[in-house]
C-alpha cells in the first residue's frame, strides 16, 4: 500500500485525534522512527492533478498537526512506495529532520508581498537623471557610440530602480524583520512586485508581527499595496542537507527496535 | 472545512496578476521532447548566450561609468555589443523564442537572470 506523506513531527506517539486523509475512509496516522514520526494516510491510486479540495485537505491535516506538534510540512503530492521506503527515507534524513524540528519548534511562517508603483518610480528616476544629465560619451554621430550611449542611459535607470527597490525593501523589513527569527526576501520578481517575502515567526510574536502590517499601512507610502498571509506551516524554512553520519549507535538501536 | 491561515489584501486582482506573471515568465525546466528537441536545445543554448551577453554589456557599462574606456574602445565595444544584440534577435526569430523565455529557474538558487 502506498503512503501519502503530510509531514514529519517531533513525536513517535500515535495521533489521538481522528483526522481525515486525502482518500475517503483513510485516516491519518503516525509511523514512528526513533523519537520522531512521519504522518501519513494510505492511498490506493495516484492523485489526479492539483485540485483545490485536495490541496485544502493536505493543508488542514498539516495545520491540525501543528496544534499539537512541531511539523516539517511536506510538499503536496508526496507519495511513498510503502512502509519500508518510508523508514529508509527517515533513516537517511533523521539528523536533518531533528535539526529542522528543533529550529522550527514553536514557529510559524507568514508571507508578505508588496506591489509598488513601478511606473511612477521609473518616471521619477528618468526625470531626475535628465535634470542632472552630464554627457559621459560624445557620440559624434557614430552609431556604435550612440548605441553605447543608449545602453548607458538604460543602465543608469535600471541601477537607480534597483537602488530604490533596495531602499524600500529595507524600510519594509524594519517593520517586520524585528519580530522574525528567520526570513527570505525576494526582490522584484516582476517590475511591480517589489517584494515577495516569507518570515519565520515565534508563536508568541505573531500578534506583533500582524500589527506591523497596520503600522506599515499607516506609514502611508502612496501606491504601495500589501498582501499578508499566514500563519502557515514553515514550508519555506525546512532545509535538508542529508548530513553524513546518519545515526549514532544508540539511535541505530532505537531504529532496530522500531522496525 | 477551512485552513487557519488567512490571506489579507485590499488588491487581490493585482496580486494575482503579478504572481501569475512571475510564475509564467519562468519555465521550471527546458521543454525538450522528440517533437521540439531542436527548439528546446536552442532555448537552453540561447539562454546561456544571453546571460553572457548581458554580463558583457553590464561590465562595459561599468567601465563607461568609471570613465575607463578610451574613445576608440567605446567605438569597438559599441560595435561588438550591437552586433551581438542583432545576432541574438535573429536567432530568437529563427527559433520562435521571446525575450521572457530566455531564463531558467534554478530552484533554490533562484533565477538564472
Amino acid at each position: 500500500m502506498k503512503l501519502y506523506l503530510y509531514g514529519i513531527i517531533d513525536s513517535s506517539d500515535q495521533i489521538k485525534e481522528s483526522i481525515y486523509g486525502l482518500e475517503e475512509g483513510s485516516n491519518v496516522y503516525n509511523i514512528p522512527f526513533c523519537d520522531i514520526g512521519a504522518v501519513v494516510s494510505e492511498i490506493s491510486q495516484p492523485i489526479q492533478g492539483v485540485t483545490k479540495g485536495a490541496v485544502l485537505v493536505h493543508e488542514i491535516v498539516v495545520e491540525k498537526l501543528m496544534e499539537q506538534f512541531t511539523v516539517l510540512p511536506v510538499r503536496f503530492q508526496t507519495i511513498i512506495n510503502g512502509r519500508d521506503s518510508l523508514l529508509s527515507m527517515m533513516q537517511s534524513y533523521y539528523k536533518d529532520f531533528k535539526d529542522n524540528l528543533a529550529r522550527l519548534h514553536n514557529k510559524l511562517e507568514f508571507g508578505i508581498k508588496v506591489i509598488w508603483p513601478a511606473d511612477k518610480v521609473k518616471a521619477n528616476i528618468i526625470k531626475v537623471l535628465k535634470k542632472d544629465e552630464q554627457k559621459t560619451i560624445e557620440s559624434d554621430n557614430s552609431p556604435n557610440k550612440r548605441f553605447i550611449e543608449e545602453k548607458f542611459e538604460e543602465y543608469k535607470i535600471s541601477k537607480e530602480f534597483e537602488a530604490k527597490a533596495d531602499k524600500f525593501i529595507k524600510i519594509i523589513d524594519i517593520f517586520f524583520g524585528k519580530f522574525a527569527a528567520e526570513k527570505k526576501l525576494e526582490k522584484l520578481k516582476t517590475e511591480n512586485l517589489l517584494l515577495d517575502a516569507v518570515y519565520l515567526v515565534e508563536k508568541d510574536k505573531q500578534k506583533d508581527f500582524k500589527e506591523a502590517l497596520e503600522h506599515i499601512k499607516n506609514a502611508n507610502y502612496p501606491g504601495f499595496k500589501y498582501l499578508f498571509s499566514g500563519p502557515w506551516p514553515a514550508y519555506n524554512f525546512v532545509v535538508l542537507s542529508k548530513k553524513p553520519g546518519l545515526l549514532t549507535d544508540s539511535e541505530q538501536n532505537l531504529f532496530s527496535l522500531t522496525k | 472545512m477551512i485552513a487557519n491561515g488567512i490571506v489579507e489584501t485590499e488588491s487581490p486582482e493585482e496580486f494575482i496578476e503579478e504572481i501569475e506573471r512571475a510564475q509564467n515568465a519562468l519555465p521550471k525546466k527546458i521543454d525538450a521532447n522528440p517533437k521540439n528537441v531542436e527548439k528546446g536545445l536552442a532555448k537552453l543554448v540561447l539562454t546561456l548566450i544571453e546571460l553572457i551577453r548581458k554580463l558583457l554589456e553590464k561590465q562595459a557599462m561599468r567601465r563607461v561609468e568609471a570613465g575607463s574606456l578610451s574613445d576608440e574602445q567605446i567605438e569597438n565595444v559599441g560595435e561588438t555589443l550591437m552586433k551581438l544584440e542583432s545576432k541574438m534577435e535573429e536567432l530568437k526569430q529563427i527559433f520562435g523564442l521571446k525575450d521572457e523565455e530566455l531564463n531558467l529557474n534554478l530552484g533554490p538558487l533562484g533565477d538564472l537572470m
